[in-house]
């Protein structure tokens, strides 16, 4: 046998088991998964909001799971992609997280530096061709200012005023640029987020309609309680399906 | 006093109660007995004058080297023990080149003298991991480090095995560096030619040389402003010189 | 695979939605992430695929092309770097402002084109090793021994490269600007003009036209002033942007000379 060999089996087993007289292969796909995440950067601070499905495949596996993680008494999380990695990644944040603590000096890493540290950590793991297959949208406040930033499974890195991952990059991050304005309150902006969360639930099949949204701000961290969506069913397109002559197809 | 030092002066890395290292100074000591070596900074450039010791009329001269190239722009003379120096050079030649071939562009002749005392201060510690074996004692040799540059033109360095470098406009070192070093500080001028530099620095050897100035017995090299070379002086020059005096 | 296909400048492989493998499986195509990873052929040297009753075995492709065009052009003790900050991925924009411009001295400027991921790790490195050589040599690292570096860093890489199309820019020792342009591996060349990334092919044949007079038998060569410089490189980027799908949003401008790097900022149109 020679050159590369795909292995078989669970992901678990593939990770690193090397196939005998063949080089080791990592081979990797994402197994349970969370769709998108949204944010948006505020006057006051960040909102992120996502919802609560793992999806295996095709199958709504998991239908209450949080996609959230709080590091920092002002940085939390929000994590689409595969869901294992998303929970060795919490394991590792707050590994490193305690390191920081113990040290005992009193410092905390701000937002901005978790944000790095995840990016070199994917990076690092993509260079080693064994990502973790996760897109990360991290919510911070700083210094009197909102932090928003992504970290993706190639270690891509920046920041912007609004955020989405997964299908909500193209079907939320239209509707966000749209919403935003300089001076949105993170009151204001949990209903536009929650507004496009239920659009995704209409027509992203990876998305559940039991929704969770966070803020972060001046007072700190705020996880809110998984909440399920007012749905509309009644709509004319819904009911009838689409016609000849509408502006657009259901 | 002896008595007290006999404590201190075993472990390279050991203070004495009066924070002395004496292997540090032993070694300083040390080129305090090998041939003397001069060097003089112009504007116009730089030259280096060493006396080579002949002990034997059957020793072949050309075969003692004190003075050599470290980079095109840059060399050194030495005095003290000459068998470390060749450690020193050989590191000074490769951060050279590794330099050009980094930055393509020559290193500095402070830079140079910087990472040759890096060496030299690293005794007493354990190998690195770029296979560089440390010494287990300090270098016993002085280097003098006479090179050009975009940054500031000529320069004259002197390095001793503390690891210290200095910059210098005309210095002395060995045997007979008292002497020399007073006679340098009595004729260097700030207007100097290189041809009055190199003048001045036979002379200065000769008068602390026992014997007469030949052009077997000294090395002279320069390195110029103008042409930014260094150059180890041929022995029709080197004659040339030597009649001039 | 065609490894090799993915670094030539301009290639969007992984970068855009991958089509569908006829036939294929797809109960473990996952929507959002998985478009981006390709099926692993059967047929593939050296690979073997698994057997027909498994599961679809896809494997990681750790390049992406997030786009972007960057350039520098040199003039008369002058040198302008210029990139946009569209960051592509696919038919979509996850940012419209990521900027891909390094300041590294205030005589020379880096622009990178290509993965952003790769691109952030370089410039990283790169400030990395500038403020090492500022301290070891107690002075600012020039243009030439800027471009050396660069070249020597994406040579390090060679065999598993930096997806980045970089152009350094600046003002030598003599006060005199240069552009260099670069391969993913380190090759370079020391121009007067060049382009670089998606929009490549769009631009340079108008920087040798405009800057070089190539094509313009018997017409004056003049040098163009700093500011009939900027209008050209406004120009080029407006028309890159029209056709171009991963070019467009804002472009950062930076023109050095001898007093510094002065930075402006221009907009393109958003879609």
């Amino acid at each position: 046998m020679s050159g590369l060999r795909l292995t078989e089996g669970s992901r678990g087993l593939a990770a690193s088991v090397a196939v005998e007289g063949a080089p080791l292969t990592r081979t990797q796909v994402p197994y349970v998964t969370g769709s998108s995440v949204l944010g948006m950067k505020c006057a006051d601070g960040v909102v992120i909001a996502c919802d609560t499905m793992a999806s295996y495949g095709t199958l709504a596996r998991f239908k209450s799971l949080s996609r959230m993680h709080q590091v920092s008494p002002n940085c939390i999380l929000g994590v689409g992609g595969d869901y294992s990695d998303f929970q060795q990644l919490q394991t590792m944040v707050d590994a490193e997280m305690t390191a920081q603590y113990v040290a005992n000096d009193g410092l905390t890493l701000s937002p901005k530096a978790i944000h790095s540290f995840l990016a070199r950590h994917m990076y690092h793991r993509r260079c080693k061709v064994d990502p973790l297959w996760n897109t990360v949208i991290v919510a911070g406040f700083d210094k009197g200012e909102g932090v928003l930033s992504l970290v993706d499974l190639f270690g891509t890195a920046f920041s912007s005023d609004v955020l989405a991952t997964g299908f909500g990059l193209h079907l939320g991050l239209p509707l966000l640029r749209n919403a935003h304005r300089p001076d949105i309150t993170v009151a204001e902006a949990k209903g536009v987020l929650e507004d496009i969360l239920k659009v995704l639930f209409y027509r992203d099949a990876r998305t559940n309609d039991v929704v969770q949204l966070a803020s972060v701000t001046a007072a700190g961290v705020e996880i809110g309680k998984m909440t399920k969506l007012k749905t509309e069913w009644g709509y004319k397109s819904f009911v009838e399906g689409a016609r000849v002559g509408d502006d657009s197809s259901w | 006093m002896f008595l007290t030092r006999s404590e201190y002066d075993r472990g390279v890395n050991t203070f004495s109660p009066e924070g002395r290292l004496f292997q540090v100074e032993y070694a300083i000591e040390a080129i305090k007995l090998g041939s003397t070596a001069v060097g003089i900074c112009t504007t116009e450039g730089v030259i280096l004058a060493v006396e080579k010791r002949l002990t034997s009329p059957l020793l072949t001269p050309s075969s003692i080297e004190k003075v050599l190239e470290i980079d095109t722009h840059i060399g050194a003379a030495m005095s003290g023990l000459t068998a470390d120096a060749r450690t020193l050079i050989d590191h000074g030649r490769i951060v050279t080149q590794e330099h050009r071939f980094t930055y393509d562009e020559p290193l500095s002749v402070e830079s140079t003298t910087q990472s040759l005392c890096d060496l030299a201060l690293r005794f007493g510690e354990d190998g690195r991991d770029d296979g560089a074996d440390a010494m287990a004692r300090p270098f016993g040799v002085a280097l003098l480090i006479a090179g050009v540059d975009d940054e500031g033109g000529p320069a004259l360095y002197h390095t001793d095995p503390s690891g210290t470098y200095v910059k210098w406009m005309a210095k002395a070192i060995g045997a007979g560096s008292e002497g020399a070093q007073t006679a340098l500080q009595e004729a260097w001028s700030a207007g100097m030619t290189l041809a009055e530099a190199e003048g001045l620095a036979l002379k200065t050897l000769k008068a602390v040389m026992e014997e007469k100035v030949s052009g077997e017995n000294v090395e002279v090299a320069a390195v110029t402003a103008e042409s930014g070379k260094f150059e180890v002086y041929s022995k029709e020059k080197l004659l040339a010189c030597i009649g001039r005096l | 695979m065609d490894a090799l296909g993915l670094l030539r400048p301009g290639a969007s492989v992984s970068g855009l939605p991958a089509a569908h493998t006829p036939g294929a499986a797809t109960g473990f195509a996952l929507g959002d992430h998985a478009g981006r990873a390709q099926a692993a052929p059967a047929a593939e040297p050296g690979v073997v695929a698994s057997t027909a009753s498994g599961p679809l075995q896809r494997r990681f492709q750790p390049y992406q092309n997030n786009g972007g065009t960057v350039l520098a052009v040199a003039g008369k003790g002058f040198c302008v770097v210029a990139s946009d900050t569209r960051l592509g991925l696919g038919y979509s924009i996850p940012s419209r402002k990521v900027s891909r411009i390094l300041k590294m001295t205030d005589k020379v400027v880096l622009a990178s084109s290509g993965m952003q991921a790769d691109m952030l790790t370089l410039h990283k490195t790169l400030r990395m090793r500038l403020v090492q050589y500022q301290q070891t040599h107690q002075k600012h690292m020039s243009l030439t021994a800027a471009s050396q570096m660069l070249s020597n860093m994406l040579y390090t890489r060679r065999f598993f490269p930096y997806y980045t199309f970089n152009v350094l820019g600046g003002i030598d020792e003599n006060g005199e600007g240069w552009a260099y342009g670069y391969d993913a591996i380190g090759s370079h060349e020391k121009v007067s003009a060049v382009c670089s990334g998606t929009g490549q092919t769009l631009i340079q044949p108008v920087l040798d036209n405009q800057i070089e007079f190539k094509q313009q038998w018997g017409a004056p060569k003049v040098d163009l002033s700093l500011e009939a410089t900027v209008e050209l490189i406004r120009d080029a980027f407006t028309s890159a942007g029209e056709r171009d799908i991963y070019t467009g949003d804002f472009v950062e401008i930076c023109k050095i000379t001898k007093d510094g790097v002065d930075v402006e900022e221009f907009q393109l149109k958003l879609d």
